[in-house]
């Protein structure tokens, strides 16, 4: 049950790559393959959700020896949210009639990573899934692009290179101190290990996560991909490959280094108040949209990582419902960004006001959530940091849209019918998360309990 | 031994390191390299043990860890396929601007930007 989504997108991604990405039928065929998955996904999901996390042992293998595959409730929310997104711009671009050779493929070698790396519970295959979604990407990011492209995709990819390292090393470090790879066995060695070797590790495995997410320090690769990349791309990149930096904090910090993560909640608290300052003053000073949005993912990541320094059940639970609405999100402003004619302006009305954090959109949940997260901690600094980086959003955001929408400008033709209304879709969906928020609010408590069970208390 | 194996890995990835920060696209695909190798070597150094082949152990004899073994072999494999898209990149990019070096580069880039920022005002 825990094999089929992962193996389902691995095996069609192989067989789609040897054939040519431009004719429809391939196209078409990776999206079926994608909507397949996604409901073994959300069946898993149910599955979890009604009888607890789900464990299987590859290739049957005694407990201990094989490589662990773990569905539970934080990663199989995380797979869910990644492929939905992947399958959003997939047909994104078919529609728009940009695929390229590759790129149906790509996409699906990007969903069998992602869920790969969502759904183990081991540390190196952690590692591996990892590389072959970030891999991927890599290639997607130089995807249809002009050759200014290139250079920012090379940029991206030895960034991003130089993080996945470190956090090899880090999981070379995690073997030596605890003597096993298992997920469940390391968290609760880790408690034992003397302090300074752990520190190290949690400094190594942040660094690795924070440029995945593209925090204050280690965002300056950032800003140029996401405004070059083609609107599908761009979404893919921070709708679903931003999530294994949100996911692998959580994970790592919450779950395996949760007293590390209690040491350090300071320095993180600064550094993703910094995040959201920067992220926002930058957006500010930019016009061109994907510009905006860009320095904007530097803020919202700013926001998880303060979450995730609250902790708590609280804290881990905005963490989490913040990284959902933050990825659906971006994909509505990426792909509304990208389109032109009449829904479109209202959907990417619907996405700034997520951004913004008001009713009735799925980012005001996220939002009250790191509400009640600063009060939990009895921060008014936090609490108006929130508020403040909240109104500098309102001005960055609309700012764009005036630009954009209200302005006279040389007439554009308007997009397909299908991709408008595809972009329609994913503001109803962001609307829905709004109205009505309690399943996205019960999967954030779930995924809270999921973490503190695996931290220990 | 280990302490042997901490410096030569932190000369690696310190060389690597120095590398990346060259402007040349070639030299920071070897510095990758570099670091891709460094860490390869520390998953071998995690596990350090002396022993017998797990694959063919005497009887009753210590058998070396096989786990690092296999996660090195894992890492060198993604190391080399990692080199070989950063060196298809490069050609790309040498194929489109006819340099390697990051400087010209970006002076092509600011010229780009500069370029739009005209179109802007004109519209």
């Amino acid at each position: 049950m825990v094999y089929a989504p992962l193996a389902l997108p691995w095996l069609l991604a192989a067989g789609l790559a040897a054939l040519d990405g431009r004719r429809r039928s391939v196209g078409w065929v990776a999206a079926g393959t994608l909507t397949v998955h996604l409901a073994a996904l959300a069946w898993l999901g149910l599955d979890v959700f009604l009888d607890g996390p789900r464990e299987t042992v590859t290739g049957g293998w005694p407990a201990g020896i094989g490589i662990v595959l773990r569905a539970d409730a934080l990663g199989v929310a995380f797979a869910f949210v990644s492929s939905l997104v992947l399958l959003l711009a997939l047909v994104y671009e078919l529609q728009s009639g940009g695929s390229s050779r590759t790129f149906p493929a790509l996409v699906l070698f990007l969903a069998a990573g992602l869920t790969g790396l969502f759904l183990t519970g081991d540390v190196f295959s952690f590692f591996v899934f990892f590389e072959l979604s970030m891999m991927a990407s890599y290639v997607l990011s130089a995807h249809g692009g002009e050759a200014r492209q290139l250079g920012a995709a090379f940029i991206f990819a030895v960034v991003n290179l130089l993080g996945s390292f470190v956090f090899l090393i880090s999981v070379a470090a995690i073997y030596h101190v605890t003597g096993t790879l298992e997920m469940a066995a390391v968290a609760e060695r880790m408690t034992l290990v003397e302090p300074a070797s752990a520190i190290a590790i949690a400094v190594s495995v942040f660094v690795a996560f924070g440029v995945k997410l593209g925090l204050f320090p280690f965002h300056f690769w950032l800003p140029p991909i996401y405004a070059g990349a083609r609107p599908a791309v761009a979404a893919i990149l921070s709708g679903a490959v931003a999530n294994i930096g949100a996911y692998g904090l959580l994970r790592f910090g919450a779950g395996l280094l949760p007293l590390e993560l209690e040491l350090t909640a300071g320095a993180l608290a600064v550094l993703g108040a910094a995040s959201i300052v920067y992220g926002s003053a930058q957006a500010l000073s930019r016009r061109a949209t994907a510009e905006v949005l860009a320095y904007s993912s530097i803020g919202q990541a700013g926001y998880i990582l303060v979450a995730l320094a609250v902790g708590g059940r609280v804290g881990y639970a905005a963490a989490v419902v913040y990284a959902v609405a933050n990825s659906l999100n971006k994909v509505l402003l990426f792909l509304a960004a990208g389109a032109r004619g009449p829904l479109v302006g209202g959907a990417f009305a619907l996405g700034a006001l997520s951004v913004v954090g008001l009713p009735p959109s799925g980012g005001f949940v996220a939002k009250v959530e790191l509400f009640l997260a600063g009060l939990e901690a009895g921060s008014a600094v936090l609490v108006a940091l929130i508020v403040v980086g909240s109104l500098l959003s309102f001005v960055y955001m609309f700012q764009i849209y005036q630009h954009d929408y209200w302005r006279a400008r040389p007439a554009e033709p308007a997009s397909r019918t299908s991709v408008r209304l595809l972009v329609f879709a994913v503001a109803l969906l962001v609307l829905a998360a709004g109205v009505w928020p309690e399943p996205l609010l019960l999967l954030g408590e779930r995924c809270a309990d999921v973490l503190l069970a695996e931290g220990g208390g | 031994m280990t302490v042997l194996t901490a410096g030569v890995v932190a000369v690696i990835f310190g060389s690597g390191a120095y590398l990346l920060l060259k402007p040349d696209l070639f030299r920071v695909v070897v510095g990758i390299v570099l670091v891709s190798n460094a860490a390869t070597l520390a998953l071998m150094a995690s596990g350090l043990s002396r022993g017998d082949p797990p694959i063919a152990p005497g009887a009753g004899a210590e058998v070396s860890d096989p786990l690092v073994q296999a996660m090195t072999l894992t890492a060198i494999v993604i190391g080399f396929g990692v080199a070989v898209l950063l060196l298809a990149l490069v050609y790309r990019i040498y194929t489109s601007h006819s340099t390697v070096d990051l400087d010209e580069l970006s002076q092509a880039e600011a010229r780009h930007e500069a370029e739009l920022e005209r179109e802007q005002v004109e519209v």
